[in-house]
C-alpha cells in the first residue's frame, strides 16, 4: 500500500499547476481517489465529517442496478430461445443475453468517460461520479438490438446537452440518461420503439410489448381481456410482475426494481416521497380513466391501476428516473408534487395520446422541466409566511 | 412553560464524553484574550505590554462603539500583545498574579433598578461583550433595543459541557443574573433547559422557561427562537452564554468580576475525558499536556462542530467552555469507498453496515473529496428550523441581499447548519456560505 501512496503522491507532482500535465489534474485527481480515500483534511467549520461521500453514494445506486442487468441479460436470451422454439438452460441464456448487453455497457460507458472527462479539463472541474449513474442507466432503457453508433451518439448527447451545457452535476436541468433516451427515441424511432425491437428473435420477428396490445388492439375490448387474448407471451398479472416479457433491458422485471428502491430507500439516497407520490399520482389517474372507459372505445382507458404500474418501465421510471436528486424538486413538498405530476402524465401520455405508448419517459422530463417552477412557488410559500410576520 | 421538541437534528456519537468529575484546577499561569473572538469590532487598546492590570480593568474598546470596553479577564502583568497583519491585534496575554486576584473582593452592592442602570452599570465594569446578540451572533449594542432575551442551559452539541452538572451549585447567581437580564427588554426572558432540569427556574415569575427536547441542534438558541419567537428583520435578540450567567449574577449581587468557569477536556484522544474548574481564556496547555493519546492532534477550543482549531501553545476562546481534541489524520485507505462498514464508519445514512452503534472515533479527516452539491435529503435531515436552506444558499452565492433577508438569513447562524456540513456527502462547507450571507447583510447595513 504505502508503494502505491509513493506513486500517487509522485506523480500527483506533475499534474499541479504550472506543471506540463496540470491541465488533465481532475483526470488525476478521480484516479487517485478511487484508489486511495482522499486525505482532505477538515479545515473549518464542522472539524468532524461524516463518512458518506458523493462516490459511495452513486456507487450504490449502480449496485442497485446491477440485479436488473443480470436479469435482463437472462431475458434477452430466454426470449430469443422461445421465438427460436429452443430450449435452452438458464445460464446459456443469460450467456446469450450478455452478448448483447456487454456491448451495450461498454460503448455507453466510453462514450460517457469522453465526455465527462474532456469537459471536467476543460472546465477544471472535478469528474462527478454521477456519470457512473447516468452511463449505467442509459443501457438499461435500450432495445437489445439497438445500433452501437446510435448508443454512443445518444450517449453523447444525453452527457453533454442534458448535463455538461448547464454546467455538469448539480446544476443540471434534465436527467442526462432519459435526455439520451429521448433523442434516440425521436432521432432513430425505427430502432427504439415498434415491435420489431424488444425481443432477439429470427428476422423479421415481431414481439409486441405489453403497452402496445390495449394501445393498437384489432378490435375493442378491455385491457384485461386483450392480454389474455395474447398467446405469443404470457401477460398475466404475476408474469407482467416477473417480468419474462419484451422490453427495455432492465426494466421488465419489477420485483429487482422495487428491491433496487427499497434499498435506495433504506440508504437515504433516493427520495420515498417521489416514488410513493408518483404510484399514487399513476393510481388515481387510471382510477379516474377506468370511470370514464365506458364512455369510449379507447382501449387504453381500461387498463387498470395495477396493469400500468405492472406494464412498460413506470416503475423502472420512478424509482432511478424520477428521484434522481440533482433534476427532480429540492423541497420536500415539492417531491410530492413533483411525483404526483409524474405518476398522472405518465398514464395521460399513455392512454391519450395515440403516438407514445410509453409514457413515463416523458412524464419525467417533462417534470424535471418543472421542477424548479414548483420549488419557486413552495420557496415563495415560505418567502410569504415571513413576510406576513414582519408585517 | 413552553415546550419544544425538535424532530430533525442529530446526536453524534463521539467518543471521549467527559466524565461527571471536577478535577482540581490547573494552575493557569497566562490567560489570553483575543479581539478576534469578537466580530465586526475594531479594537484600540488601552493598555501597553507590562503593564499590571485588575481583574476587570479595561484592556481595549470598540472604535465602532466607543462605550464598549473589555475586562481584564486576569490581574497581573500584561506580558505579550500579539499582533497578526496589518497590526490587527490577535491576541493579549496576561501573566496572572494570584496574589492580586485575591485581594480585589471588595464587595459593593449597587441597585439596579432599570435598563439603563444596568446597562450603565455593564459598560462601566466593562463587562458588556458578555451580551451577545442574534442575528450575526456579535457583541450586542447597548443602544438596541432588545425584542427578547434568550439563554440556553440545554447544550446538545457533541462533547459540549452539560450545564446541569457544571452549574448545579451556582442557583443564587442565576437567579441574580436572570433577575437583571429581564429588566434589559420588554419582552420576554426565555431560558431553554431539557426536560428535567433546572426546575428552580419555573418558579421565577420572570423567565420563560423553555424546554426543549430533541436532538442537536435543538438547544441552540437560534433553532430555539424559531419555534418560539422567529427573528424578524429589524429584530433583535439578545443572549448571553449559560456559563457566564454566575459571573454576571456575581457581578450584579456582589459587584465582584469572577472570571471561573468550569469547562470539559473531551474527545476520541484525550486520555481521562473529565470537567475542571477553570476560567475565561485559559490556556490549553496546562489542561492538555500529558493527558493526550497521541502526539498529532487538533486542539479546538469550543466544540468539534462549530469551535476554533488551536494549538498546544493556545488559549481558551473568549465565549467557549470546552476543549475538544480530535485525531489529525492524513490516513488513506485503499478503495475506502468501498468499505463495507463496521466499527470504522460513522454515517447517518445507513450506507455502513452496523455503523454508528459504538461511540466513533472522529479525526479530522474530511472523508470524501469535494464535488458539485447534490440534494439527497442529506441537509433537511438535521436542519430543524422553517428555512429552505438549498434556497437561501443559493441565494447567498448569487449575492441577492434581498432574496436572502425574505428566506431568513438573519434567524440562522454557523452553528445551526454545522451538522449540514457534517452530514453533507459532496462537503460543503455551508456554514462558512452562511457566514459570508450574514457578512454581505451586515456590511450592507
Amino acid at each position: 500500500m504505502n508503494f502505491l501512496k509513493k506513486i500517487l503522491a509522485e506523480s500527483g507532482k506533475l499534474f499541479e499547476k504550472g506543471k506540463p500535465l496540470s491541465f488533465a489534474y481532475p483526470l488525476w485527481e478521480a484516479t487517485d481517489t478511487i484508489l486511495l480515500s482522499t486525505n482532505s483534511q477538515n479545515k473549518s467549520g464542522p472539524h468532524i465529517r461524516d463518512n458518506m461521500d458523493i462516490k459511495r453514494t452513486m456507487f450504490f445506486v449502480v449496485i442497485a442496478l446491477i440485479p436488473c442487468y443480470l436479469f435482463g441479460a437472462y431475458n434477452i436470451g430466454y426470449l430469443h430461445s422461445a421465438a427460436m422454439g429452443i430450449s435452452s438452460s438458464i445460464l446459456s441464456d443469460f450467456i446469450f443475453g450478455m452478448t448483447y448487453v456487454l456491448p451495450i455497457l461498454i460503448v455507453t460507458f466510453i462514450a460517457g468517460a469522453i465526455c465527462e472527462i474532456t469537459f471536467a479539463v476543460i472546465r477544471k472541474h472535478e469528474i462527478n461520479e454521477g456519470f457512473l449513474v447516468s452511463c449505467a442507466l442509459i443501457p438499461l432503457t435500450m432495445p437489445p438490438d439497438i445500433p452501437l453508433w446510435q448508443l454512443f451518439i445518444g450517449t453523447s448527447f444525453g452527457i453533454i446537452i442534458g448535463k455538461e451545457i448547464f454546467g455538469g452535476v448539480g446544476t443540471n436541468v434534465f436527467n442526462p440518461a432519459l435526455t439520451a433516451r429521448a433523442f434516440m427515441y425521436f432521432a432513430f424511432p425505427t430502432k427504439i420503439s415498434g415491435e420489431k425491437v424488444w425481443a432477439v428473435g429470427p428476422d423479421g420477428y415481431t414481439g409486441a410489448t405489453a403497452l402496445s396490445i390495449p394501445a393498437n388492439p384489432t378490435e375493442y375490448d378491455t385491457a384485461t381481456n386483450l392480454f389474455n387474448q395474447v398467446t405469443q407471451f404470457d401477460f398475466s398479472t404475476l408474469n407482467l410482475f416477473w417480468g419474462l416479457i419484451p422490453g427495455s433491458i432492465g426494466e421488465t422485471n419489477k420485483l429487482l426494481v422495487l428491491l433496487g428502491g427499497l434499498f435506495l430507500i433504506y440508504c437515504g439516497i433516493a427520495s420515498w416521497r417521489i416514488m410513493i407520490a408518483s404510484v399514487l399520482g399513476l393510481v388515481f389517474t387510471a382510477g379516474l380513466f377506468n370511470l370514464l372507459a365506458d364512455y369510449s372505445t379507447n382501449a387504453m382507458l381500461t387498463i387498470t391501476p395495477l396493469q400500468h404500474i405492472l406494464i412498460g418501465s413506470f416503475l423502472f421510471g420512478t424509482v432511478f428516473m424520477a428521484s434522481e436528486p440533482v433534476t427532480s424538486t429540492h423541497t420536500n413538498k415539492g417531491r410530492w408534487i413533483y411525483g404526483f405530476m409524474i405518476g398522472m402524465l405518465t398514464v395521460i401520455i399513455r392512454s391519450i395520446n395515440p403516438a407514445y405508448p410509453e409514457g413515463v419517459m416523458l412524464a419525467i422530463l417533462i417534470m424535471n422541466m418543472f421542477a424548479p417552477l414548483i420549488d419557486y412557488y413552495i420557496v415563495k410559500s415560505n418567502i410569504n409566511m415571513r413576510l406576513s410576520r414582519n408585517a | 412553560m413552553l415546550k419544544i421538541k425538535v424532530k430533525k437534528g442529530h446526536n453524534i456519537n463521539i467518543a471521549g464524553v467527559a466524565s461527571r468529575e471536577i478535577l482540581a484546577p490547573q494552575k493557569n499561569n497566562t490567560v489570553s484574550l483575543s479581539p478576534e473572538n469578537f466580530r465586526y469590532i475594531k479594537p484600540k487598546l488601552l493598555v501597553k505590554e507590562n503593564d499590571v492590570v485588575k481583574l476587570g480593568d479595561p484592556i481595549f474598546f470598540d472604535k465602532l462603539s466607543p462605550a464598549v470596553k473589555w475586562p481584564a479577564i486576569a490581574s497581573g502583568k500584561i506580558s505579550k500583545i500579539i499582533y497578526g497583519d496589518r497590526r490587527a491585534i490577535k491576541e493579549i496575554i496576561f501573566s496572572v498574579d494570584a496574589s492580586l486576584e485575591s485581594k480585589d473582593s471588595n464587595v459593593e452592592q449597587k441597585k439596579l433598578s432599570n435598563k439603563d442602570d444596568i446597562i450603565n452599570y455593564l459598560l462601566e465594569k466593562n463587562m458588556w461583550p458578555f451580551i451577545t446578540q442574534r442575528p450575526f451572533n456579535k457583541v450586542a449594542d447597548p443602544s438596541d433595543n432588545p425584542k427578547s432575551i434568550i439563554v440556553s442551559l440545554a447544550n446538545t452539541a457533541p462533547l459540549s459541557v452539560d450545564y446541569n452538572f457544571t452549574l448545579s451549585s451556582n442557583k443564587d447567581t442565576i437567579i441574580s443574573a436572570l433577575e437583571n437580564l429581564k429588566k434589559l427588554t420588554e419582552g420576554k426572558l426565555f431560558v431553554a433547559v431539557n426536560p428535567g432540569e433546572f426546575d428552580y427556574l419555573s418558579d421565577l415569575d420572570f423567565v420563560d422557561v423553555v424546554q426543549v427536547e430533541g436532538p442537536h441542534p435543538a438547544g441552540n438558541v437560534g433553532v430555539i427562537l424559531n419555534n418560539i419567537s422567529p427573528i424578524n428583520s429589524k429584530d433583535i435578540v439578545w443572549t448571553v452564554q449559560g456559563h457566564h450567567l454566575p459571573i454576571l449574577g456575581k457581578l450584579f449581587s456582589d459587584g465582584i468580576f469572577d472570571p471561573s468557569i468550569t469547562i470539559n477536556l473531551s474527545g476520541p484522544v484525550v486520555n481521562s475525558p473529565s470537567y475542571f474548574k477553570s476560567r475565561i481564556g485559559a490556556s490549553l496547555e496546562s489542561y492538555c499536556k500529558g493527558s493526550l493519546s497521541i502526539d498529532q492532534v487538533r486542539i479546538i477550543s469550543g466544540d468539534v462542530l462549530t469551535g476554533k482549531e488551536s494549538m498546544m501553545n493556545g488559549y481558551l476562546g473568549f465565549y467557549h467552555s470546552s476543549i475538544s481534541v480530535i485525531e489529525e489524520s492524513f490516513d488513506r485507505s485503499f478503495i475506502g469507498w468501498l468499505h463495507p462498514g463496521g466499527s470504522s464508519k460513522y454515517s447517518i445514512f445507513n450506507a455502513y453496515f452496523g455503523n454508528n452503534k459504538s461511540p466513533y472515533n472522529f479525526t479530522t479527516l474530511q472523508n470524501g473529496s469535494h464535488r458539485a452539491f447534490v440534494p439527497i435529503e442529506a441537509w433537511e435531515k438535521v436542519f430543524p428550523m422553517d428555512i429552505y436552506i438549498n434556497a437561501l444558499l443559493r441565494s447567498i452565492e448569487s449575492n441577492d441581499f434581498e432574496e436572502m433577508e425574505k428566506l431568513g438569513i438573519y434567524e440562522c447562524d454557523e452553528e445551526d447548519v454545522a451538522l449540514c456540513s457534517f452530514v453533507c456527502p459532496s462537503k460543503t462547507d455551508v456554514g462558512a456560505i452562511i457566514r459570508k450571507g450574514l457578512d454581505t447583510v451586515y456590511f450592507d447595513q
